[in-house]
Formats: structure tokens, C-alpha cells, sequence
């Protein structure tokens, strides 16, 4: 007999462990969602009945902890985070060099490395700001009360960003916010967020991904800067009648035997670095899913 | 006998999976309104009167995938007691799939009528 909602939870959580961090998420949420909604209901109708019996009747219908995970496993198992299909491994490593400018991936995770840019300033200016005046009001009463304000908006972006992760990168990240007592005063609320390691490594990450997406927009601007440089020399030097290097009032001129030898050059740098963003998206989205999810 | 409760219950749950989510979006179809987890699952608790045909924890993750497939979209709001709910809406593209997938379901539905008569 299950005796209360945590319980089954708990249940449901050691049913689900091997599956993905982000379906567990789901999975318990949704069940909090069912079980809190349906016992609130029953306890309406039939008042007489006692809390145990109430909830062992809604569980009949929910589904037993184990018969709900093999539910999501299933589901799961079916649906496939939009960019995560699966790299095809039978084409030759040109095709695959090459075949990075039809793989949405990689544009994805160019597309990320750009915005982590913003984001990363955003994450770090916020937390360095909420965690300092929190720190420091702490000593007043009405530190505190800012403080829980400052650890529930650091879950709220923690969310918002593995959306991101998930739309961009293809790692699959929780559809949900994590489940929470409902009626647990503030200060114990405060309390459970402190103590909980996942708000600390969200923190971290919103620090980690500033100095990140510095290196993330350095990187894009030079290499496709070079890129463009290069395979515009031609163009500048037949065209426009600019050389390609200008110091001093000197200018310097490639030869023409060189040109194809530029153009290749600007294409094969660009080429990859597709290649490259591509694995470093996927390496932030594992990232991400270690200090962004709970386990 | 021959009825073994294992080979029925996995024959009825290879049934629900493609059924669950052709129910889901009809009565999201039919609602005015977005509508929660436990909302749906109470609605089809009325349908399906006594027989129970899938568990009630089991539509969630169809309802995730059907999201995921943009052919619902969810919003969560606070609920006045308990943990906020996520309503689910029918999007158009879901209403279009929902067309093509009640044509699927007739012609299926007179394909295995047949096949069980055998007429």
C-alpha cells in the first residue's frame, strides 16, 4: 500500500532510474499534477474516506509506479527530440565533412553559440547581482524573502535555458518545472532551495556560460571574418583594385596563381569550423543536461 | 483456458498506443476550453463507463509526444490548491492531422469489422 503522493513519487523515481534525467522530470511532474488534483477531488466527494484509501483508488486508475514508467519508456522510446535524429555512420567521413551545411545541428549550434553571447552576459550580470544583494540584505529581514525571490527565478531561467538546449543542440531536456510542496511556508521553501544542489550548479552555469559565450562569439566572428576575407581577396584585388593587405601606405597583392588556393582556404576554414561547432554543441548540451537537470 | 491476462493485456496495450493519441486530440477537438491531465482523464473515465482501457498515467506521456509533434500546445498555469497544471490545446495543425487520422480510423474500423466477420 502506498501511503502518500511522495511516496509514489519516490516509487515512480526508482522505476524511471536509468531513463533520460529530463523524462523523469516529466514523468514526476505530471504524476504530482494527477495524483495532487484527483486526491483534492475525492477528498470533496467522499470526505469520509481516509487519505490512504483515497489515494490507493486514484493510484488503481493512474497506473501502478511501474506500470507509468514503462508508459514513459515506451513513449520515449518513440519520440525523439527534434534535432537528435540519428547521424547516419555509413556515409564516408568527406561525405560527412562536407554534408555538416544540410545538418541542421550544426546551424543549431552556431545559432546557440551566437545567443549564448546575450544569454551568458544576461545569466552572469543576474546572478552575480542576486546573489550579492541577497547576501548582503541577509542581514535584514528582507533579505530573505529576496533571496528565495532570486533562487526561484535562477530555476526559472534553469528551465528557460534547457529549452534552448533542446530547440538547438537536439539534447533532450525536462518540458517541466520540477514539482514542489504547494503548501510549504517561504521559509522552509527557501530552505529546500538552498540546500538543493541543483540550484547551486544552475548558479554555476549561468556563470560558466558567460565567460563561454565570449569565447563561443570571439571564435565565430574571427574564423568566419577569415573565411570571408580570404575568399573575397580575389574579388578586391580583380574588381575593386584594392590589395589584399594594406600597411604603411603600402599594398600588398596576392598573385593570381593563388586565388583558387584562397577561395578553397576560406571555404575549408569555414567548412571546419562548422565541423567543430557542431561537437562543441553537443558537448554544452551535455553540459547542460549535468548541471541543468536533476538526477 | 486459453486466456492468458499477459497475452491480453499486451495485446490491448499495442492497441492503445496509436489509439491514445487519436483520443487525446478528438477531445481536445470537441473541448471550448484548453484542458488539464486529470480533466481529460476523468472525461474519458465517463466514456469508457466501467471497462478501464488504459491507465490514467499513461496519457501523459502521449499527450507530451502529441505536444511534441506540434499537434498540441500547453501552457501551465497555478492552480488555486496543489502544483500548477499544464492545459492542453488543439493547435490547427492538429486539427488537420485529426481529419486525416479519423479517415485512418474508419477505414481501419470497417477493415477489421470485415476481417472479424469475415464476410
Amino acid at each position: 500500500m502506498i501511503k502518500s503522493i511522495e511516496e509514489y513519487l519516490e516509487l515512480l523515481k526508482t522505476e524511471l532510474q536509468g531513463s533520460d534525467a529530463a523524462t523523469v522530470q516529466d514523468a514526476l511532474s505530471d504524476a504530482e499534477e494527477h495524483l495532487r488534483a484527483a486526491l483534492a477531488n475525492s477528498r470533496e466527494k467522499q470526505p469520509k474516506m481516509s487519505e490512504e484509501e483515497a489515494l490507493n483508488s486514484i493510484i488503481e486508475q493512474y497506473g501502478s509506479p511501474a506500470e507509468t514508467a514503462t508508459a514513459y519508456a515506451e513513449v520515449e522510446r518513440r519520440t525523439v527530440p527534434q534535432l537528435a535524429r540519428e547521424n547516419a555512420q555509413s556515409e564516408s567521413a568527406l561525405a560527412r565533412f562536407f554534408g555538416v551545411y544540410t545538418d541542421a545541428r550544426a546551424w543549431g549550434a552556431l545559432l546557440y553559440m551566437l545567443i549564448a553571447f546575450v544569454t551568458g552576459v544576461f545569466y552572469f550580470t543576474w546572478a552575480v547581482t542576486g546573489f550579492s544583494v541577497s547576501v548582503s540584505f541577509s542581514i535584514f529581514i528582507f533579505g530573505l524573502p529576496l533571496a528565495l525571490l532570486f533562487f526561484l527565478s535562477v530555476r526559472g531561467l534553469a528551465l528557460l535555458e534547457g529549452r534552448l538546449v533542446e530547440g538547438l543542440l537536439g539534447v533532450r531536456m525536462p518540458r517541466r518545472p520540477l514539482f514542489t510542496q504547494p503548501n510549504l511556508k517561504w521559509l522552509d521553501r527557501l530552505k529546500e532551495l538552498a540546500m538543493d544542489r541543483h540550484t547551486w550548479f544552475s548558479l554555476l552555469y549561468m556563470l560558466i556560460q558567460f565567460v563561454l559565450g565570449v569565447v563561443y562569439f570571439v571564435l565565430i566572428v574571427t574564423v568566419l571574418s577569415f573565411s570571408l576575407s580570404f575568399m573575397a581577396i580575389p574579388v578586391l584585388q580583380e574588381w575593386l583594385g584594392m590589395g589584399a593587405i594594406y600597411n604603411n601606405g603600402l599594398r600588398y597583392y596576392f598573385p593570381t596563381w593563388s586565388y583558387p588556393l584562397l577561395v578553397l582556404g576560406g571555404f575549408l576554414l569555414w567548412t571546419t569550423f562548422m565541423n567543430l561547432a557542431r561537437g562543441v554543441g553537443q558537448l554544452h548540451g551535455r553540459m547542460a543536461k549535468a548541471l541543468l537537470v536533476t538526477d | 483456458m486459453v486466456d492468458s491476462p499477459t497475452v491480453t493485456k499486451k495485446f490491448q496495450k499495442e492497441l492503445n498506443a496509436g489509439i491514445a493519441s487519436l483520443v487525446l486530440l478528438s477531445v481536445l477537438e470537441k473541448s471550448k476550453e484548453p484542458m488539464y491531465g486529470y480533466q481529460i482523464a476523468k472525461l474519458l473515465e465517463e466514456y469508457s463507463g466501467d471497462a478501464s482501457f488504459m491507465k490514467q498515467g499513461a496519457l501523459y506521456p502521449v499527450l507530451h509526444s502529441l505536444e511534441n509533434s506540434n499537434l498540441l500546445e500547453s501552457k501551465v498555469e497555478p492552480s488555486v490548491s496543489g502544483p500548477p497544471r499544464r492545459y492542453y490545446e488543439i493547435t490547427s495543425e492538429g486539427k488537420e492531422t485529426l481529419v486525416v487520422w479519423q479517415g485512418v480510423w474508419k477505414q481501419m474500423k470497417s477493415f477489421v469489422d470485415k476481417a472479424i466477420k469475415g464476410a
